[in-house]
């Protein structure tokens, strides 16, 4: 083949100038690598934050005029609300995989144990939200199950007329006869009825009615949390306390005591409190940011424990998951129609964040490569010259304007190809490093990943592809000055 | 097989223009040995680039068995170029980076169609040719490793090459010592008896000017002797101030040897 005995030719000259090529393609290297590493640092970080920190394909919606206090007493205050009929509503929005509409505990709660994790018990402010069942069961798919125990029974209370509620003296009694799930509810809670008692004497006081005639058994409440919690502890919070570190696994089946209308803040406490133990039973994105998230049918016979009938049809929230991240705009635009607003979750502005992060770098590598490939042009003239004889004697011996063009491009070619690969191979070293250095050196943090970069297939073989276009555009003008080459005047040393 | 009628060629150099060719009429026949002279500046290479398709900016026509050359396209006259002419040059340009023999073989590289061959067949017929000119055993020796006289038995192997039919020489043993000249001039007279080589050769030197069946001479950018047709042998009478003289009016240009081919 012709063109191969060319490239032939091409590749003999560039071994015979493989010094001036070497040090002109340093800045292809340095510039192809720089484009490689950053858009790749790019994609992976954009995997992070889009995939794991803000999930792009599911928005939250809220009541337009809602409150948006962050403190948990968030009561709907005008007329727009979430109930079951805009539940459908939003359902019926084009591209809305499903809905889960989500409602919040009112009151304030407190959560105690953790011993087993911790090492210590503490003791926290309890932020709960409620969700069907059916919307977590991808995510919840342990040994443990989510749902709602104590459905259909009447009131927080009602669950002591189950079939399952006998009578007992020990949790052991009851996970004996009825299985893992269930405790022995009311032998805490009558003790310090009697302390109760005892001291409402003392005072002449009317005492606390008695909260259960005998001890019975009862499943825990099934919880769930979000990965974000887990991250958020591991990353930095437990840094803080001297924690140990939670295997998400092995925190599945942990126990912990829950007390619906006690606070530590004193004034927000109501007048009684109910108590229940929770089992956490999974992670799930769907879960609230900060807090526990049960089936909502707990939620919903807290509130109406404690407020009134009404709020019990309402949701708080819901969420959408989205078919693509493409249809979030439209999907969100029909939300405002529906006077609902979408909660900001930081993920468009991280989105945009993370391009123009990667705009400006690929900008300025691919300036990096502009400026080679000049320099590129700055040998290939000088080559041109000094082989001004080489190129005319080609041409009496029958070579063409455009084989001659041909072998300054094809060793232009050649040069990016070489000066691409290795450019690329430098960026694939440096983020494998890179990845190495964070995973010896760099202290856990939330969300850190294994790896920083996507080197996706397509951005090596763009960057590869560039390489080469902008060194055989930089070797266009010598190539074509080559090919205009005269051979009579230069082989007869005019 | 060559006719050129009112060949003109002009020079411009910023504003001065040099008329180098006013109008020159020559044929050459097959199978003719020709020599051209004329003094220092007064065209012969410029005439010999015509002939040999190397320059094709001129005035008048270069017709090659009946065929205008500047009807041809690039393409088409670096063809003409790769399978029909050989050009010998004084300075032998060969590449310094290749062995002989990869050089001999450099033809082959630009051959179309019908001349194309493998690299064995071109390696193959590079031995050949340079087994014709006696230097079978530098085959793989680099051009710098070898004297004047083997480097320009080298450029004629490459101009054998591809079995031309006509050589162009500029001055070839231009050079060379006066023995190693009379080397190749036997060689050329060899390839002109026994192979029907057409050639023609720019020179400066009696012996060869002698050697060959005619002489053109060019004067005034004129041809003033041997233009005819197949002209008889003439024995032309030498002026003896051929050699030292200079016809161009600028003085630099006096008898200079041209410079090295490859630094
Ligand atoms: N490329 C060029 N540009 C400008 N002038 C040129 C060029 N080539 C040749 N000339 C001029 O044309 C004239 C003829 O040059 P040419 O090389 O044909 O002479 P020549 O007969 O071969 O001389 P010599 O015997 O010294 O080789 C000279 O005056 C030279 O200066
Ligand atoms: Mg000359």
């Amino acid at each position: 083949m012709r063109l191969t005995r060319l490239l032939g030719i091409a590749v003999d000259d560039l071994k015979q100038n493989r010094k001036h090529f070497l040090l002109a393609s340093i800045g292809i290297v340095v510039g192809i690598a720089a484009f490689t590493f950053f858009l790749a640092l790019g994609g992976g970080v954009r995997k992070v934050v889009l995939g794991e920190i803000f999930p792009l394909d599911k928005i939250e919606v809220i009541p337009r005029s809602f409150d948006i206090d962050v403190s948990v007493l968030r009561v709907p205050l005008a007329t727009e609300i979430i109930d079951e009929a805009k539940v459908e509503a939003l359902e019926a929005i084009p591209n809305v995989e499903a809905v889960y509409p989500k409602m919040k505990l009112t009151i304030p709660s407190m959560v105690y144990g953790g011993q087993k994790l911790f090492g210590n018990n503490l003791r926290a402010e309890l932020i709960a939200d409620g969700v069907e069942p059916v919307l977590v069961s991808e995510d919840v798919d342990g040994e443990y199950p989510f749902e709602d125990f104590e459905a259909g029974v009447e009131g927080f209370n009602g669950w002591q007329s189950l079939p399952s509620a006998t009578m007992c003296d020990t949790d052991e009694q009851c996970t004996e006869t009825h299985g893992e799930t269930y405790y022995c509810w009311g032998v805490d809670e009558l003790a310090t009825w009697e302390r109760q008692v005892k001291r409402a004497k003392q005072r002449k006081k009317e005492p606390p009615p008695k909260p259960v005639d005998n001890p019975r058994c009862r499943q825990y409440i099934p919880i769930i949390v979000s990965n974000h919690i887990v991250e958020l502890y591991n990353g930095s919070v437990r840094r803080a306390h001297g924690f140990p570190k939670i295997n998400p696994d092995s925190a599945v089946g942990f126990k912990f005591d829950l007390t619906f209308g006690a606070s530590m803040v004193e004034a927000s406490a109501k007048d009684r409190t109910l108590s229940a133990k929770g089992m956490l039973v999974g992670f799930s994105d769907t879960a609230i940011n900060l807090g526990m998230t049960m089936p909502v049918g707990y939620i919903r016979r807290l509130n109406v424990e404690f407020g009134d009938e009404k709020t019990a049809g309402i949701y708080h929230s819901a969420v959408l998951q989205i078919r693509s991240k493409d249809d979030v705009a439209g999907v969100a635009a029909a939300v405002k129609d529906m006077q609902l607003d979408v909660t900001d979750t930081g993920a468009e502005e991280a989105a945009l964040l993370i391009t123009i992060f990667m705009m400006v770098f690929g900008f300025v590598s691919i300036v990096i490569v502009g400026i080679a490939a000049v320099n590129i042009m700055h040998v290939f003239f000088m080559l041109v010259y000094e082989r001004q004889q080489e190129i005319g004697i080609m041409r009496a011996l029958g070579a063409s304007r455009r084989d001659i063009r041909r072998i300054i491009l094809s060793e232009a070619a050649v040069v990016g190809a070489l000066a691409g690969s290795v450019g690329v191979a430098v960026a694939i070293g440096a983020g494998r490093l890179f990845d190495w250095v964070s995973e010896r050196y760099i202290p856990e943090f939330p969300y850190k990943p294994h790896t920083y970069f996507e080197f996706h297939p397509a951005l090596l073989f763009a960057a590869f592809g560039f390489a080469i276009a902008f060194c055989v555009v930089g070797a266009f003008f010598p190539a074509t000055r080559a090919a205009r080459t005269d051979p009579a005047r230069v082989l007869t040393g005019q | 097989m060559i006719r050129l009628r009112g060949v003109r060629k002009s020079y411009t150099t910023g504003k001065v223009v040099n008329e180098v060719l006013r109008g020159v009429d020559v044929d050459i026949g097959e199978g003719e040995f020709v020599a051209i002279v004329g003094r220092s500046g007064s065209g012969k290479t410029t005439l010999l680039n015509i002939l040999g398709a190397l320059d094709s900016e001129y005035e008048g026509s270069v017709e090659v068995d009946g065929r205008q050359l500047d009807s041809l396209d690039d393409v088409g006259i670096s063809d003409y170029r790769n399978r029909n002419i050989g050009f010998i040059f004084q300075s032998f340009y060969l590449m310094e980076h290749m062995s002989c023999l990869e050089n001999v073989a450099l033809p082959a590289v630009f051959a179309r169609g019908s001349e194309s061959m493998t690299r064995e067949a071109a390696l193959a017929r590079g031995r050949e040719v340079m087994e014709q000119v006696e230097l079978a055993d530098k085959c793989d020796a680099l051009p710098n490793t070898l004297s004047g006289g083997q480097k320009q038995r080298v450029a004629i192997a490459r101009a054998l090459f591809n079995r031309p039919r006509l050589m162009i020489c500029d001055e070839p043993t231009g050079n060379l010592d006066a023995s190693t000249a009379h080397a190749i001039l036997d060689l050329f007279r060899a390839l002109n008896e026994d192979q029907g080589i057409t050639l023609i050769i720019v020179t400066h030197d009696d012996m060869i000017s002698k050697a060959c069946k005619r002489v053109v001479r060019i004067h005034d950018g004129k041809v003033v002797e041997g233009a005819g047709e197949f002209a008889t042998r003439e024995r032309p009478e030498l002026d003896p101030t051929e050699d030292g003289g200079d016809d161009t009016p600028a003085p630099t240009e006096a008898a200079a040897p041209s410079q090295e081919a490859q630094p």
